[in-house]
């Protein structure tokens, strides 16, 4: 749905179902680069379930107007705004990458607006390659290329889809490629300017869920496992032979564990 | 382009992955109309397109799904979805594009059931067509309307050879926000990409060289991804609610994936052009030599056609690699590895010794296909192109003397000598 977020129009994928808030939302928030498409399958299998859904493209991205934000903190006062504007107390989010990064900046600065944590494939810090950046400020399409070859684990280097005909990795640059230029430069300049993970972890007090995956390179299995032990949770799933963008290329066990976390929440 | 395996690794590899349990080396043909479903929830789920799997053959099939994913890897889109021929494949494209009153600008110089289609079926239900001359590119420009919904065109027209400048034309149709829809059955993704070349969707004819072999029909549609569908309201198929589906809407809810989204969701539900399991596999097998017999086309290609121009008996030689072809210079800067394997030519003694060097070829088989292993002759004007009206003959850039060679891969010392005595018969046929 379109919605007017401070004087611009933004959009927002309810997972194809009317948005009705009966409980907490699924608050779905994407990675550097990517728009709420990065949720296809969650959020459709979520909303025909009867959750109320919402994964919004975030400024610059996908199909929303504005300008990018340039750290992860801007990015989650923006979130919150877009809470304010629905109507929405409190939120169970899943943050994929840089989203799961801004999950736990809500969720530090916002403990009353967040009822609980999915983190996937994400970490306390994402150090950026300060080549990929500078590769994403003077030749985006390089960097986009790079981006989801790293991003991508066997199955998409194969070609191979569970959405029959259908291809990952030109998907997904096309996904990145639809952004409006300077988007993915200001994503990955926010994740490597973000410090303030391991106090958040120290301070926040709600559910946390970890979905790793084995073969991730941009955001290695080791570093989820780290985060989890600060965030004091055993609440970890790993996919095994799963790239960094698996919540397209693995949809089915992400799905089992985010429905396994928030039934049992 | 990402970091990914180079086009000859892509056509032996991309799409599959051995299963578990059995570990088929070689891709397993699912012979089923059907698929057992774990639960009832698991069923809802692919209907609600809220999970990947197959519900049933005509809309899905595991072997296919394969080929599929194979030729949307060589091509470098973003999805494709199979039919049981290169013409369903145009159809089910236009279906999911256009609608009674909508309207299509269409290279004049390409295959005829491509042109019938446009003009006599599509036309019965409130589909219009401008059909304007291929190598024009300002030509696209003036026909295009305000509910054009597609620019189409072959980029190796057949039977005319003639090029189009897909580049030129695609950022034409795309300025208008109309995309370029490219049949590309001549060409392979081994000669050209369209889709990195100004094109947004790409067809084929799998049944010529993407096959190879002849024993097997089949087309594919391949999505680009790279065509914006929400910039103007010309495209409510993509970015209305659907009418099944709980009224997804296609453009907000799978993005660049809306097109060939439809594709599956309305030309194979609704109209149902699948292609057979079989055949995948069959073309499946073509497919993995795909780069190495084209290499071999090509040369094939290059000593034909410096036979034939050498040759007393013969008029005309048309390739667009040669120089006197009018679009040489666009073939050259689109297509560096080669124009194809099709060759038009001219028979001194125009119908009489077509007929006689036809029926006189015994390496070379006449029948109505190209691009298969086998060397293929046929003498267009009193066959493929026979229910064409004179004018459009004419339109077509056809002619009475005109012979079309489609060049395979055998030892073309052996070609040479069947061509020679063809040849020798066909002239004294004409005294």
């Amino acid at each position: 749905m379109k919605i007017n977020l401070n004087n611009e129009i933004i959009f927002a994928s309810t997972g194809g179902r009317v948005f009705e808030p009966k409980m907490d939302p699924l608050w779905f928030i994407h990675g550097s680069g990517q728009s709420h498409l990065s949720f296809i399958l969650q959020g459709r299998f979520f909303a025909n379930r009867g959750w109320p859904v919402i994964a919004a493209d975030m400024p610059s991205h996908g199909l929303s107007n504005g300008i990018a934000l340039m750290s992860i903190e801007a990015m989650s006062d923006w979130q919150i705004a877009l809470m304010d504007q629905l109507d929405v107390e409190k939120v169970q989010i899943v943050g994929h990458s840089q989203g799961g990064l801004i999950g736990l900046d809500m969720a530090h600065r916002y403990p009353n607006r967040v009822s609980q944590l999915s983190l996937v494939a994400t970490a306390l810090s994402i150090p950026v390659n300060a080549g990929l950046i500078e590769m994403a400020k003077n030749k985006e399409q390089s960097a986009i290329d790079a981006m989801i070859d790293w991003g991508h684990g066997p199955e998409g280097h194969n070609h191979d889809n569970t959405m029959p005909g259908q291809n990952h990795l030109n998907f997904g640059v096309q996904l990145m490629a639809a952004n409006k230029v300077g988007a993915l430069y200001a994503d990955l300049k926010a994740c490597v300017d973000y410090t303030n993970g391991n106090l958040a972890a120290n301070e926040i007090k709600l559910p946390v869920q970890l979905i790793l995956a084995q073969k991730d390179k941009m955001t290695p299995m080791k570093s989820g496992l780290k985060a989890a032990e600060a965030l004091r949770t055993d609440n970890i799933t790993i996919v095994e032979n799963a790239g960094h963008m698996l919540p397209s290329e693995h949809p089915e066990d992400v799905n089992r564990a985010l429905r396994s976390f928030f039934i049992k929440s | 382009m990402t970091g990914d395996y180079k086009f000859d690794t892509l056509s032996l590899h991309a799409g599959f992955t051995p299963d578990d349990r059995h570990g088929s080396a070689a891709v397993p043909i699912h012979q089923t109309t059907s698929y057992v479903f774990k639960n009832t929830e698991h069923a809802a789920a692919l209907y609600n397109l809220e999970i990947g799997g197959h519900l049933y053959s005509r809309i899905s099939n595991p072997t296919v799904a394969v080929l599929e994913q194979r030729v949307a890897a060589l091509d470098e889109g973003i999805g494709a979805v199979a039919t049981s021929s290169g013409m369903s494949a145009l159809f089910v494209t236009v279906l999911a594009l256009c609608s009674a009153g909508d309207h299509i600008v269409s290279s004049s110089q390409m295959y005829g059931a491509n042109i019938n289609l446009f003009q006599h079926t599509l036309s019965r239900y409130g589909i219009t067509t401008t059909f304007v001359a291929p190598n024009k590119p300002e030509a696209f420009a003036e026909a295009i309307q305000e509910n054009t919904k597609m620019v189409f065109g072959e980029v190796i027209g057949n039977p005319g050879l003639d090029i189009m400048d897909i580049t030129r034309v695609g950022k034409i149709a795309n300025d208008a926000g109309v995309p370029l829809v490219i049949d590309a059955t001549f060409n392979t993704p081994y000669l050209l990409k369209p889709l990195k070349n100004g094109a947004n969707i790409v067809i084929h004819s799998l049944t010529k060289w993407m096959g190879g072999h002849g024993v097997a029909l089949g087309g594919i549609v391949v999505d680009g991804g790279n065509f914006d569908w929400g910039q103007n309201d010309r495209f409510p198929t993509l970015t209305e609610s659907h009418f099944g589906f709980q009224g997804v809407n296609l453009y907000e809810e799978f993005g660049p994936a809306a097109f060939i989204n439809r594709v599956r969701t309305e030309g194979m539900y609704n109209v149902g052009p699948c292609l057979s399991p079989t055949n995948a596999f069959h073309l499946i097998q073509g497919i993995e030599t795909l780069g190495l017999r084209m290499d071999r086309h090509m040369k094939n290609t290059e000593k034909m056609l410096n036979f034939l121009s050498e040759h007393e008996a013969i008029s005309w030689v048309k390739h667009p690699t040669l120089p006197n072809h009018p679009d040489y210079e666009v073939a050259k800067r689109l297509m560096p590895k080669g124009s194809g394997s099709v060759i038009a030519c001219g028979l001194k003694g125009g119908r009489q010794a077509g007929q006689t060097f036809i029926e006189s070829v015994q390496v070379a088989s006449h029948l109505a296909n190209v691009g298969d292993a086998k060397t293929l002759v046929i003498h267009p004007g009193s066959t493929t192109q026979s229910h064409l009206s004179p004018e459009a003959m004419k339109a077509a850039g056809l002619t009475d003397d005109m012979l079309r060679i489609s060049v395979g891969l055998e030892d073309f010392d052996d070609l040479k000598s069947d061509f020679e005595q063809a040849l020798s018969r066909a002239s004294k046929a004409r005294g």
